[in-house]
C-alpha cells in the first residue's frame, strides 16, 4: 500500500495505516530503530512529541478575533511542535516518554501550558498570530516555515523559564561565530562593556548583559537553530534529498517544518524514501487549564501510528531544526555538519567507495566560520551599481548602447577602497 | 537583431523571449567588450507572490563579487528586511552557496548560451 495515498480523508475516517514491516532504519528525531523488532518503541517515541492541532472555541484571538484556527493555523501549530520539541529537550531530554493518564512531571506541565491556547501563555496560537502582524501577517493569514521561525525568535525572549536563544539563519548559511556570540553574549560583555560592536541588534537579548550573574556566565544559552530554505522552485530538487535525510539522523535534530502544497506537517523522521511526520490537521476542541495541575493531555499527544508520505512530494520551502543544549553539542553539530557536507562534495568530485558517500546530494546550507565583512552592512561594501558608467571611458559608454534594441545590462563595479 | 525580439512581452521569461543563436550573439558581444564581467540573467520564479519585480533582468556582475554580495545588493533594491527570506536558485533548480564568487558559479552553471541563469522566489506559504 503507498502511503501518500493516506489523505486527510483517511484521517477524518480514523483509519490509521499500520508502521510499515520493512527492514529499512527508522529515523525518529535522531533515534534509530528497527521496524521489525521496535515497533513499541517507535510508536512510544512518536506519541511522545507533543502533536498540536487546529482547536476550536478558544477565547478570541485579539479579543474579538477567531476562536479556531481551522483553515489556516496549520503552519502556526508546526510552529509549535517543533518549538515544544526543543522545549522538551531542554527541560526533559530525549529519551523522556509519555505515559497516558498518569501524574505528569512539573517541567512538562510547565511546557504543555507554554502552549495552551489563551493570550497569555508563552507560545499560544494567539501569541504567534498577534507578534506575526509585526511580520505582515494579519491575524488568519498563511505562514511559512520562516514567518513561523521569526516571531518564534521574538516570543523566546519573553520566556525567561528557558532562557532560550532562537536563532533563524538567513541566506540558507549558518555563521558559527555569530551563534556563539549570540549564546554567550557574556564573551562580548566581558571584553568590551559598553562598546557597541553591532552584535545587540542581531537578536535583541543581549540588554544588560554585563549585569549578568557568574552562574549565567558560566552557561551555554540553550540554542534552537532553525533555518529556513528553499530546495526547489515547484518541487523539491532530488539533489537535496539524502542531505535531508541526515538532517533526521543527527542527535541535534528537531525534525523540520514544511508540509505538502498549502498543508503544513511537522515532519519527524523518515523511513526508506517516506517522511514521517505528524499532522496538525485535526480539529479539536480547545483544552481549558485547570487549577489542580491536572492537565488533560490526551489530545496533545498522537496515539496513532503517525502518517507517512514520500520524500518527493514535500513543498521546497521549509524550515529544519536543531537543539544545541551546551556549547559541546554545537560544536560536535558543526562536526557533523562539515563530515556530511565533506562526504557530499568528495562524491561530487570522485567515486569513494565508502558506504556514507557514494549516495550524494547537495548541502542544503553552508556552514562557515565567520560573517563575511561585507555581510554586516552594505555601506562597507563599496560596491555601486554603476548607473553613471563612471568608471569607464568614452568608448565604454558608447559600447553599453550596443544592445539598446533590447534591455539593457545593469553594469555592477567592485569600487576601490 | 530580429525586429519580433522587441515586441515580445516582458513577462516571458528571457531564453524565450530570443533564440539561442541571438543569445549567443549578445553574449559574445558583450564578453568581448568587458572581458571582466559575467552576463547574469536574474528573473523572479513566475509564481513568486511576495517578493517584487526587479526593473532589470541582465547584469553584468565582475568575477570577484561573491553570491553574499550580489544578493545583498538585489535584496537592498527590493528593500527587503534582513528577516524576509530571498532564495537565490541557479538554473531554477539549486540554492547558490553564498560564499562563491559569481565566477566559480558561473564555471560551473553556464548556461550553453553563455548567460548565466538565476531566479529569486521567497517561500511558499501554508493553509487550506
Amino acid at each position: 500500500m503507498d502511503a501518500a495515498t493516506l489523505t486527510y480523508d483517511t484521517l477524518r475516517f480514523g483509519e490509521f495505516e499500520d508502521f510499515p514491516e520493512t527492514s529499512d532504519p527508522v529515523w525518529i528525531l535522531g533515534k534509530e530503530y528497527n521496524a521489525l523488532t521496535e515497533k513499541d518503541n517507535i510508536l512510544s517515541d512518536v506519541a511522545s512529541r507533543l502533536w498540536f492541532t487546529y482547536r476550536k472555541n478558544f477565547p478570541p484571538i485579539g479579543g474579538t478575533g477567531p476562536t479556531s484556527d481551522t483553515g489556516w493555523g496549520c503552519m502556526l501549530r508546526c510552529g509549535q511542535m517543533i518549538l515544544g520539541e526543543a522545549l522538551m529537550r531542554r527541560h526533559l531530554g530525549r529519551d523522556w516518554r509519555w505515559a497516558r493518564s498518569q501524574k505528569q512531571r512539573e517541567e512538562y506541565i510547565s511546557i504543555l501550558n507554554a502552549f495552551i491556547d489563551k493570550k497569555d501563555s508563552y507560545y499560544s496560537i494567539h501569541q504567534i498570530a498577534q507578534m506575526g502582524v509585526g511580520e505582515g501577517k494579519p491575524i488568519g493569514q498563511w505562514y511559512g516555515p520562516n514567518t513561523v521561525a521569526q516571531v518564534l525568535k521574538k516570543l523566546a525572549v519573553f520566556d525567561t523559564w528557558s532562557r532560550l536563544v532562537v536563532h533563524v539563519a538567513m541566506d540558507n548559511t549558518v555563521v558559527i561565530e555569530e551563534i556563539k556570540r549570540l549564546c554567550m553574549p557574556w564573551l562580548d560583555a566581558a571584553g568590551a562593556c559598553g562598546e557597541s560592536e553591532g552584535v545587540g541588534e542581531l537578536n535583541g537579548c543581549l540588554e544588560g548583559a554585563c549585569a549578568l550573574t557568574e552562574e549565567e556566565t558560566a552557561l551555554w544559552k540553550p540554542l534552537i537553530l532553525l533555518i529556513p530554505l528553499r530546495l526547489g522552485l515547484s518541487d523539491i530538487n532530488e539533489a537535496y534529498i539524502e542531505t535531508l535525510k541526515q538532517c533526521f539522523m543527527l542527535p541535534q535534530s528537531l525534525g523540520v517544518i514544511g508540509g505538502k502544497p498549502n498543508s503544513a506537517h511537522y515532519f519527524i523522521g523518515f523511513v526508506g524514501e517516506e517522511l514521517i511526520y505528524l499532522d496538525p490537521h485535526t480539529t479539536q476542541p480547545a483544552v481549558e487549564p485547570s487549577e489542580d495541575g491536572l492537565v488533560l493531555d490526551e489530545t496533545y499527544h498522537c496515539q496513532h501510528p503517525p502518517c507517512r508520505m514520500h520524500i518527493c512530494e514535500l513543498d521546497p520551502s521549509i524550515a529544519a531544526g536543531f537543539f544545541c543544549r551546551t556549547e559541546d553539542e554545537f560544536d560536535d553539530w558543526c562536526m557533523r555538519i562539515r563530515r556530511v557536507h565533506l562526504c557530499e562534495h568528495c562524491s561530487f568530485v570522485t567515486s569513494l567507495s565508502h558506504l556514507s558517500c557514494n549516495r550524494g546530494g547537495l548541502p542544503m546550507f553552508e556552514l562557515v566560520d565567520s560573517q563575511p565583512s561585507h555581510m554586516v552592512s552594505v555601506d562597507a561594501l563599496n560596491l555601486t551599481p554603476d548607473t553613471h558608467f563612471a568608471d569607464f571611458s568614452d568608448s565604454d559608454r558608447l559600447e553599453r548602447f550596443f544592445d539598446s534594441e533590447d534591455e539593457e545590462f545593469e553594469i555592477l563595479s567592485l569600487r576601490e577602497a | 537583431m530580429p525586429p519580433f525580439d522587441k515586441v515580445q512581452p516582458q513577462n516571458k521569461p528571457f531564453k524565450q523571449r530570443k533564440s539561442l543563436a541571438t543569445r549567443k550573439q549578445e553574449v559574445a558581444g558583450i564578453r568581448s567588450k568587458f572581458p571582466n564581467k559575467i552576463p547574469v540573467i536574474i528573473e523572479r520564479y513566475d509564481r513568486e507572490k511576495y517578493l517584487p519585480p526587479l526593473d532589470k533582468t541582465k547584469f553584468l556582475v565582475p568575477h570577484e563579487l561573491t553570491v553574499t554580495q550580489f544578493v545583498t545588493i538585489i535584496r537592498n533594491r527590493m528593500a527587503l528586511l534582513p528577516t524576509q527570506a530571498f532564495y537565490l536558485l541557479v538554473n531554477r533548480s539549486g540554492l547558490t552557496s553564498m560564499s562563491l564568487t559569481m565566477a566559480q558559479v558561473y564555471k560551473d552553471h553556464q548556461d550553453e548560451d553563455g548567460f548565466l541563469y538565476m531566479t529569486y522566489a521567497s517561500q511558499e506559504m501554508f493553509g487550506h
